[in-house]
């Protein structure tokens, strides 16, 4: 479902050569579920946007659904989102002048799909948000626009899901509950998820966990419920 | 996308509240500009119709010998109306008395414009008629009826042929100039005027053909007229045929063009900061929107659906409260027009639709264009650059369409032009300094370690182009207004010196020295002011400094009005008005040669003669000569309606050359028939009475006085729209910088007074630069557009500068009060 080979991510910082990302190799699975975990400024967000093709690789390709996103026009790329990929974000990201409902609607309506309106009123009624359609973001605690987010995303019934840091903004409790409502519905769809965060137990509830540091990209393996992967970047977190 | 699509994205948007400035600045330009432009044009339609009252038609023929019927004949089939009038002098005798009188012979039709004022008694109550005299008929002045002694009903004779006066002619629509009114007026039928046999070849006579019609028959005839004209023969209108009456006339509509043009401009610029808003708050929207899957081209036509259905909108409404206000504005002025308005056109509403989409399209597209760029990357990276560095050509994209559209609407490449070129230097003047104050304050305290203060710095440094841009244009809405303002001023007290009340309205002319003393007590008598009595010697300037004046290169005797015998007075005192601009009044005043006579020679003439101090002056006067050396140089009034003088001498040096006395006075309506008893007691003397013709002028000037007053009242609603939406355009960031100074822990009244500090100095340097701005602005408008002179005004700098941080401080008050009252975690959380 994505595949990466050797993707590097370079940027100019006056005269200076800044490598973000440094020879990233990965592949995911349709169906799989993987967390990538890092410091701040590992290169985390960077990586997610090349994968998702919100920006272009220095070199190296990115494989999604089969087909190079690299040599893809900005244009082709949001047509392919459009088909196969949903988002959910740190800061929710709704449209403040969009209702709950229209916010759900909104990438159904993008990709030209009908029945958008029936379709969204399903999912948010999935995340427990059926009464809540005609309010506003700013009328939404924290935990409930997340939900709206999450309902956006399925929504398209995506076969990718990205998620970054989809607790960052959220307190724990909060938090937790997105965590298993997100878990619950991918489970239900069956999408591949890539998960950005830098909580140990969030990354743990994936099938695969990579660590970002410095730019370089490693599969961590879960020994038996020992914590390992520590020596090197977990520990850092 | 389909129009269903179009209209539900537009009313998501608009219930999201993100097209809301902007259309209301959109509605606002087309409601001004539609009502602006309506009401100037159909009040100077009115005003132009009234004046022509001044012609008694819309055009004139003026000639010397009469013109061939065919003439006539061709512009009656043309469509126009006709009338003529033939004009000479001749004795008008009754009984054993004769006066000197200036007889019209006119035809059925005069006046074609206007009315005839006719009473039954000399100096009676006014009647007004749209006719002549019948055939057999005479109409005359009051003052020839009190001269010869006449009522109704008696016989005068003129020439060879008898009539029966039947009325007292108090008024006339097109009596205009002095020479007109030297003698009193008798009217007669132009059929009668063979019968008089007074005009015979070689007679003085001057004919004037009278034309009315509307303005494409009166080009098309005037244009088959042309080439049959001879020497002598002038087509003419109001402008020609009345140069005091067109001159304000033309001011005026100078002013309204102005006006309207400053209020297309300062819409623009409300359009194009709210424009910039809507730019900027979906900014994050089209990220989110491309992060799903949206394609540039579902971008632009989403966001072109809006602009184009909010355009449609603003333009149907803003049309529709434009002639509204039309309406509304002309109401208002009842009462102080007595004048027919014509109809609304659609040309201002078509002038208000062009605005429209032209601002659209130069203010809201370029953001739109930017926004269909944006990243899909910033759904993760807020810190990525959001595009702000080309503003300086959006900025001239907006400045060349607002030129292109003034122009458009003004038909005058120079006024759009130097307003242009000043909102243009002014931006530009105003975007440096802020940029080097900004800069400069920044490097002040960044070493310092003031945390909040930095910060706020910081912040006003990151949007440094924004602010800049805020700055400008609000130093332009102030410039606009403050010009309107200072110049409108500078017009009602130019043309209120002209009309002031108790003005003198009546001039004494031929008044013989031994009749100054009775003059003067009959003036006691019945508590008469008048101006003070002039002696008068008629003569000729012939040389100046030995050489002939006609040789003289660079003078146009024509022009400069000295190529005839003109009047020259003395006097010891400098007269009241008069002011002295070089030089020295007698006895001070010394001369190089020691025989020679001082003589003060007023300004402009002066200017145009290029006299100096010491040029001498030879006079040729009834054949003598007078040389006169150039002793000052004095300004004045001539509209003061006082006896006026280009060159003044000292006393004892013209006396010995026969004159005569001259003054002018005032006299109130209700005491006209004074005027009788007066030229019963001085019989030689000549009365010209101006009254009737200041009547009409203070008419005019009342009208355009309202109508300005009006107009700009709703330029300075444009001002306030500017400030709103300079406000609204930094109140997203704003909210945010003030959360993070507040989360640092600065107090919410550090944060007030903070944001008061910021939008005082916006206003302020806003202010500074519009004072400067208004200015040039000033001197070049009264200087090359109202032909008037060019006068520096201080007190702009003290006023301008207060009401731009007044202004400002409360607008910006009273958006931001939410920035001080939303929880810091609430907008921080939100953004």
């Amino acid at each position: 479902m994505i595949r990466v080979q050797d993707l590097c991510k370079t940027v100019t910082s006056g005269a200076q050569e800044l490598a973000i990302l440094r020879g990233i190799n990965l592949e995911i699975k349709a169906g799989e579920s993987a967390a990538i975990i890092g410091v701040s400024g590992a290169g985390k967000s960077t990586l997610l946007g090349l994968l998702a093709g919100l920006d272009n690789a220095s070199s190296g390709a990115v494989f999604l659904h089969g087909q190079n996103i690299s040599v893809m026009t900005e244009d082709q790329r949001a047509s392919l989102r459009a088909k196969h990929v949903g988002f959910v974000f740190q800061s929710f990201q709704l449209l403040p002048g969009l209702t709950a409902l229209e916010n759900v609607m909104l990438p159904l309506e993008l990709s030209g799909r009908s029945g958008a309106a029936a379709k969204a009123k399903v999912f948010l009624d999935k995340v427990g948000l059926a009464e809540r359609g005609h309010h506003y973001p700013r009328q939404l605690s924290g935990g409930e626009q997340q939900r709206v987010a999450l309902a956006r995303a399925f929504a398209v019934e995506p076969d990718i899901l990205f998620a970054d840091e989809p607790t960052g903004n959220l307190d724990e409790h909060t938090g937790q509950r997105i965590i298993e409502l997100l878990f619950a519905l991918n489970s239900e769809s069956d999408t591949t998820l890539v998960l950005v965060t830098h909580e140990l137990p969030l990354a743990r509830r994936c099938e695969r966990q990579f660590v970002m540091h410095d730019g370089v990209l490693s599969e961590e393996f879960d020994n038996g419920g020992v914590a390992t992967p520590s020596d090197s970047a977990l520990g850092a977190l | 996308m389909n129009i269903v699509a179009a209209l539900r994205n537009f009313s998501r948007a608009w219930r999201g509240g993100e097209l809301g400035l902007l259309g209301f600045s959109l509605c606002l330009a087309v409601l001004i500009v539609t009502g602006i432009a309506g009401f100037s044009e159909r009040l100077s339609g009115a005003m132009t119709q009234q004046s022509h009252h001044f012609l008694a038609a819309d055009r004139v023929l003026k000639t010397a010998r009469s013109i061939p019927e065919s003439w006539l004949t061709e512009a009656q089939a043309q469509g126009l109306r006709t009338a003529s009038v033939v004009s000479f002098r001749s004795m008008v005798a009754a009984d054993e008395d004769m006066q000197l009188a200036s007889v019209r012979g006119v035809s059925e039709a005069y006046p074609l414009i206007g009315e005839l004022g006719v009473s039954d008694t000399a100096f009676g109550e006014v009647e007004l008629v749209n006719r002549g005299p019948q055939t057999g008929e005479i109409w005359l002045d009051s003052r020839l009826m009190a001269l010869l002694n006449l009522a109704l009903g008696d016989e005068v004779s003129l020439g060879e042929a008898n009539f029966r006066l039947s009325r007292a002619l108090l008024s006339e629509p097109d009596r205009g100039g002095m020479n007109d009114m030297l003698a009193p007026r008798a009217m007669i039928n132009i059929r009668d005027l063979a019968a008089t046999e007074v005009v015979q070849p070689g007679s003085l006579v001057r004919y004037r053909y009278l034309f009315a019609g509307n303005t494409e028959q009166l080009d098309a005839y005037g244009a088959w007229l042309a080439p049959h004209l001879i020497e002598g023969q002038r087509w003419e209108d109001l402008r020609d045929g009345q140069p005091a009456l067109a001159n304000t006339l033309k001011r005026a509509e100078g002013y309204l063009l102005l006006a309207a043009s400053l209020g297309v401009a300062l819409a623009g610029a409300a359009i194009a900061l709210a424009a910039r808003r809507y730019g900027d708050r979906n900014t994050d929207n089209v990220a989110v929107m491309k992060a799903l899957g949206a394609q540039r081209r579902q971008i632009l036509y989403r966001y072109l659906g809006q602009l184009l259905l909010l355009c449609s909108g603003a333009i149907a409404l803003g049309g529709l409260l434009g002639f509204g206000l039309q309406e509304i504005l002309f109401s208002s002025l009842q009462g102080l027009i007595d004048i027919e308005i014509p109809p609304p056109s659609w040309r201002p509403f078509m002038v208000g639709a062009i605005t429209a989409v032209v601002s659209t399209a130069v203010f809201a597209l370029p953001p739109l264009w930017r926004l269909s760029k944006v990243a899909p990357l910033r759904v993760l990276r807020r810190d990525l650059a959001d595009n702000s560095d080309d503003l300086l050509s959006s900025g001239l994209i907006g400045l060349l369409g607002v030129g292109l559209l003034m122009w458009w609407y003004s038909k005058d490449i120079q006024l759009s032009g130097a307003l242009l070129l000043a909102s243009l230097s002014l931006g530009l003047l105003a975007a440096g300094l802020v940029l080097l104050l900004i800069s400069l304050a920044r490097r002040a305290t960044a070493s310092r370690s003031q945390g909040a203060l930095r910060l706020a710095l910081a912040a006003i440094y990151r949007r440094r182009f924004g602010n800049a841009f805020q700055v400008a244009s609000f130093a332009l809405a102030l410039m606009a207004l403050t010009t309107l303002g200072v110049l409108r001023s500078t017009l009602l007290a130019d043309w209120q010196m002209q009309l002031s009340e108790g003005a003198p309205n009546h001039f004494l002319i031929n008044i013989q020295p031994n009749e100054i003393s009775p003059l003067n007590a009959f003036f006691a008598e019945h508590q008469i002011a008048d101006a003070g009595l002039y002696p008068m010697v008629r003569g000729r300037l012939t040389h100046i400094n030995e050489m002939l004046l006609k040789d003289i290169e660079g003078i146009d005797a024509e022009r400069g009005n000295v190529n005839r015998e003109i009047n020259l007075s003395w006097a010891s005192d400098l007269p009241e008005d008069n002011r002295l601009e070089a030089g020295a009044w007698w006895p001070e005043v010394s001369v190089n040669g020691a025989d020679n006579i001082a003589v003060s020679v007023e300004q402009e003439l002066a200017e145009q003669l290029h006299l100096k101090l010491g040029s001498v002056l030879n006079f040729n006067i009834g054949g003598q000569t007078l040389q006169a050396e150039v002793g000052s140089i004095r300004s004045l009034d001539w509209s003061s309606m006082r006896p006026n003088f280009y060159f003044m001498f000292p006393p004892g040096s013209l006396e010995k050359y026969a004159g005569s006395y001259i003054t002018s006075f005032y006299l109130a309506e209700g005491d006209k028939p004074l005027l009788t008893a007066l030229l019963r007691a001085f019989p030689t003397v000549t009365l010209i009475e101006i009254d009737a013709v200041i009547k009409q002028m203070n008419t005019v000037v009342a009208q355009v006085s309202a109508a300005i007053g009006l107009v700009l009242l709703l330029v300075v609603v444009c001002a306030l729209l500017v400030s709103v939406a300079n406000v609204q355009a930094s109140l997203d960031s704003r909210l945010h910088e003030n959360a993070i100074l507040r989360t640092l822990g600065a107090s919410r009244k550090l944060v007030a007074s903070g944001l008061l500090l910021e939008f005082s100095a916006v206003g302020l340097l806003a202010g500074l630069l519009a004072a400067l701005g208004s200015n040039i602005a000033l001197y070049g408008v009264q200087r090359w557009v109202l032909d008037m002179d060019g006068v520096w005004h201080g007190e702009v700098f003290l006023v301008v500068p207060l009401l731009g941080a007044v202004t400002m401080a409360a607008t910006g008050w009273f958006y931001c009060r939410t920035v001080l009252t939303t929880p810091p975690l609430l907008v921080l959380g939100r953004l």
